[in-house]
């Protein structure tokens, strides 16, 4: 920093970062950024939680939005200059930890040195002894090491040197190590991992491949399409409500399947209890109704099976238990096409009560199921419509339409009959796997471990020095306390008579 | 006894703890003004008795609900009050042996149970399944444990800023003499207030009604170092029980996210207090801003931010 100083080259500005991100102050710094990064995340709608607060801001405020978008404020922790934050503050914990580690393990092999002038520290006090100064001192090294000091000395004079409290720097230093190891294992796991959904009706299988997600699958930067292969097959779904409607338990029962197809065992699948099986977890997440439906031509089914069946967004005041369940067939393979869409009320009871009084009740359970039906015939625009949960009615013209109740066939004319043998329950699985949840659980273990001893242990230090005074000798005892002197101040106190009692039971005997 | 009768039992004993501490808070701000002992006695003799009360409302509340009655932010809310004031009882009376702050803390408390019957009361029912998990309770009772000890490490940190700046008032209004100290009781008139001033005022109020800064200083950050491996405790559980039901352990949910926040700024504090410098008026500021992001936490998270923790709310 002086005037003799060259223009600063590339070494220079490298070590100048370097030392700058070796300071605690940078890592702090570092750390408050991201906790007003997380402020702004927690104000404005974030993607995937908030998507339409975050849709309505586009629509309204166009300008804002599009601001909002270019600086990442919408998926603030998913952004470029968070992950840099995040990157940043790994690095300078590393660059800060490193030294302070290598100063702590030169400490601990070197031994407390001794001091000269004792009557001028904080602590001080004189007792006359028996012994000689040599068994004096020995005296003083047994009672500071039953006191768990760390002693050296005597080494040739008759004084020693002791100090106790290293767990203040070490807790520290455990604590920020474990603290660095745990961002790394956030990263790791979540970066190798990956998490979406399984829609599974009852009596079916499901295998944990990238096609047979449900939705979107989230997937880590890092990950290497290395999915398990597991199995699950769910043998049943039940949802348990209490009187007010209130739900009360959600259970998949199941068996795991290894990738071989091996049964692996029977699992119950509950709310707050998930269950894994080669590092991939199956967590309950919802559940729906599946009706099986069996359209026949002439006699010949053309589709027989479950249809997974969907519910809309409830408007204000109305339970989703009062709403009723959509779902749609589509039939490509027939000329024209044929498509017909279903709404099914598990609880046909709640229906008629719709009919007579304006208000579905909550349907709890089955109860004599009934499916109203609309068929169209025409062109379903198979390649401009993908989702199997919408018909596109446009080229269509509606043919029949009707009610059919569990186990009833109708006729829908043309030879075409759609029956509903059976209703059935699918269930939403959350699936997913983060190896780093491990490494995570055990460096918070690790956290809190170290800042047990980092708040709460002190760094102190005593000196013994021993003269011969008339036939015995006189200990010139000083103490030196780095934190909690009040503390420090008793403890100083019940060294000093140890050692008036340990001279005097020397005598004794 | 029946659900109802246990529901009424609640409330009441809620009523009881609640008046019983509306007049340990006023007596205890009687005694920090005129010393009177009895006084205090009383105070104390209010504020066991408003514990015992609201520890009678808890159990009865729970009996009512047929669960641990930690459910909602009414439950939540009661609870803290209750830790504040044993936190206070225990540590500030207790430990620390400083009988006059006593009535900023039931002050907290008192506002707390306000809050919670006007704007939080929900009937003791039920939970839904995702609130059913032993981690749960174990995370909100430390997270309701290390709010009120960082709460009370707060409320005292605001009385030191008070009484520190009082002090350094008085240090400017007196200038020692050739450095050395100067005994403010029997300064001699030219060394006491300057001659255009008023008269002195009577010695009680130059010594200041609160403790000296030093004990206010060395309690707040007592609480708040205790407190803090609690708050860490409590966002670990958190996350434990953040896997088992909505399967990741951290998802930047509004309630995480500022318990993580608040989780920063106190460490932060702490990390100021070990450096030389930033002792004292500095790093009670940044306990300020904790507290202050303490309560964003608790209230304006569950209020006004949707989230997953929204349900922990009014409904």
């Amino acid at each position: 920093m002086s005037s003799s100083t060259p223009t600063p080259t590339l070494r220079r500005s490298v070590a100048l970062v370097w030392r700058s991100l070796r300071s605690m102050r940078t890592a702090l710094i570092l750390l408050l950024l991201i906790a007003l990064a997380a402020v702004a995340g927690s104000l404005v709608p974030q993607v995937s939680v908030a998507d339409a607060r975050i849709a309505s801001i586009f629509r309204d405020h166009p300008l804002r939005a599009r601001i909002y978008e270019q600086l990442g404020l919408f998926d603030v922790f998913g952004s470029w200059w968070f992950t840099l934050l995040y990157s940043l503050l790994l690095v300078s914990l590393a660059a800060c930890l490193l030294p302070r580690t290598r100063a702590f393990i030169r400490n601990l092999r070197t031994k407390p040195t001794p001091a000269r002038e004792l009557d001028v520290l904080r602590h001080y006090a004189e007792v006359e002894v028996p012994s000689d100064p040599e068994h004096a001192i020995l005296g003083a090294r047994r009672v500071l090491r039953r006191r768990l000091f760390r002693v050296s000395g005597p080494n040739g004079a008759p004084s020693l040197a002791a100090d106790k409290g290293i767990g203040r720097e070490g807790g520290s230093l455990l604590f920020h190590w474990a603290f660095f190891v745990l961002l790394v294992g956030i990263v790791w796991g979540k970066g190798t991992g990956f998490s979406g959904q399984a829609v599974v009706v009852e009596g079916q299988a499901w295998t944990e491949a990238h096609a047979n997600f449900d939705g979107t699958l989230r997937e880590g930067s890092f990950f290497g399409e290395d999915h398990s292969g597991v199995q699950i097959r769910v043998e049943d779904f039940k949802a348990t409500y209490r009187m007010t409607g209130q739900p009360q338990d959600f259970v998949t029962r199941a068996e795991l399947l290894n990738a071989d197809g091996t049964p692996a065992r029977q699992v119950d699948i509950r709310v707050n209890h998930p269950a894994e099986i080669d590092g991939v977890k199956f967590f309950q997440f919802g559940y729906g109704w599946a009706p099986v439906i069996r359209v026949e031509r002439d006699g010949v089914p053309i589709l027989d099976g479950p249809v997974v069946c969907q519910q809309n967004a409830p408007p204000e005041g109305v339970s989703p238990l009062q709403l009723p369940w959509n779902c749609v067939v589509k039939l490509p393979s027939l000329d024209p096409d044929i498509g017909i869409r279903f709404e099914l009320w598990p609880d046909s009871r709640a229906l008629y009560a719709l009919l007579e009084t304006g208000q579905a009740m909550p349907m709890i359970t089955e109860f004599a199921p009934v499916m109203t039906y609309e068929a169209y015939r025409g062109d379903l625009r198979s390649d401009l419509v993908q989702s199997t949960s919408i018909l596109d009615t446009t080229a269509m013209q509606r043919f029949d339409r009707g009610v059919v109740g569990a186990g009833e066939t109708k006729d829908l004319g043309d030879g075409l009959t759609v029956s509903f043998p059976d209703l059935r329950q699918y269930t939403v699985l959350t699936v997913s796997r983060d190896r780093g949840l491990w490494i995570v659980f055990l460096a918070a273990i690790l956290v809190l471990l170290g800042l047990l001893p980092a708040l709460y242990t002190s760094r102190r230090k005593v000196w013994v020095t021993a003269e011969p005074e008339g036939s015995g000798s006189l200990l010139k005892v000083g103490g030196f306390a780095l934190q909690r002197r009040s503390q420090f101040e008793e403890e100083f106190g019940k060294v000093v008579r140890e050692l008036r009692r340990a001279s005097e039971e020397k005598v004794g005997t | 006894m029946s659900t109802a009768s246990w529901a009424r039992l609640s409330t009441d004993a809620f009523s009881v703890a609640f008046f019983a501490y509306l007049f340990a808070m006023l007596a205890s701000f009687y005694y920090l003004a005129f010393r009177r002992k009895p006084v205090w006695v009383a105070a104390m003799v209010a504020t066991y008795a408003g514990l015992a009360a609201q520890l009678i409302s808890i159990v009865a509340r729970g009996m009512a609900a047929g669960r641990i009655p930690l459910g909602n932010m009414y439950e939540y809310s009661v609870f803290l009050s209750f830790l504040v004031v044993l936190a206070y009882v225990v540590f500030v009376e207790g430990v620390a042996r400083v009988h006059t702050v006593g009535g900023f803390v039931l002050a907290f408390a008192v506002l707390t149970m306000a809050v919670a019957v006007l704007f939080l009361y929900v009937g003791p029912e039920p939970l839904v399944p995702a609130l059913n998990s032993y981690w749960r309770q174990i995370h909100v009772s430390s997270m309701i444990l290390s709010s009120s000890l960082l709460a009370v490490g707060c409320i005292i940190t605001i009385l030191y800023l008070v009484k520190e700046r009082r002090e350094r008032r008085l240090a400017e209004t007196i200038a020692p003499i050739m450095g050395g100290a100067v005994d403010l009781e029997n300064a001699p008139p030219h060394l006491g207030v300057g001659a255009d001033e008023p008269a002195a005022p009577a010695p009680t109020l130059r010594r200041g009604l609160l403790p000296p800064s030093a004990t206010l200083d060395r309690l707040a950050y007592r609480m708040i170092a205790f407190g803090f491996p609690i708050w860490t405790f409590g966002i670990i559980t958190g996350a434990i029980w953040a896997e088992s039901a909505w399967s990741r352990y951290w998802g930047w949910d509004p309630k995480e996210t500022w318990s993580f926040i608040t989780w920063v700024i106190f460490a932060g504090y702490l990390h100021a207090r070990a450096t030389s410098g930033w002792k004292g008026r500095r790093a009670a500021v940044i306990a300020l801003v904790g507290f202050v992001s303490l309560l964003i936490t608790y209230y304006a998270v569950n209020l006004w931010i949707v989230g997953l923790h929204s349900y922990a709310g009014v409904s």
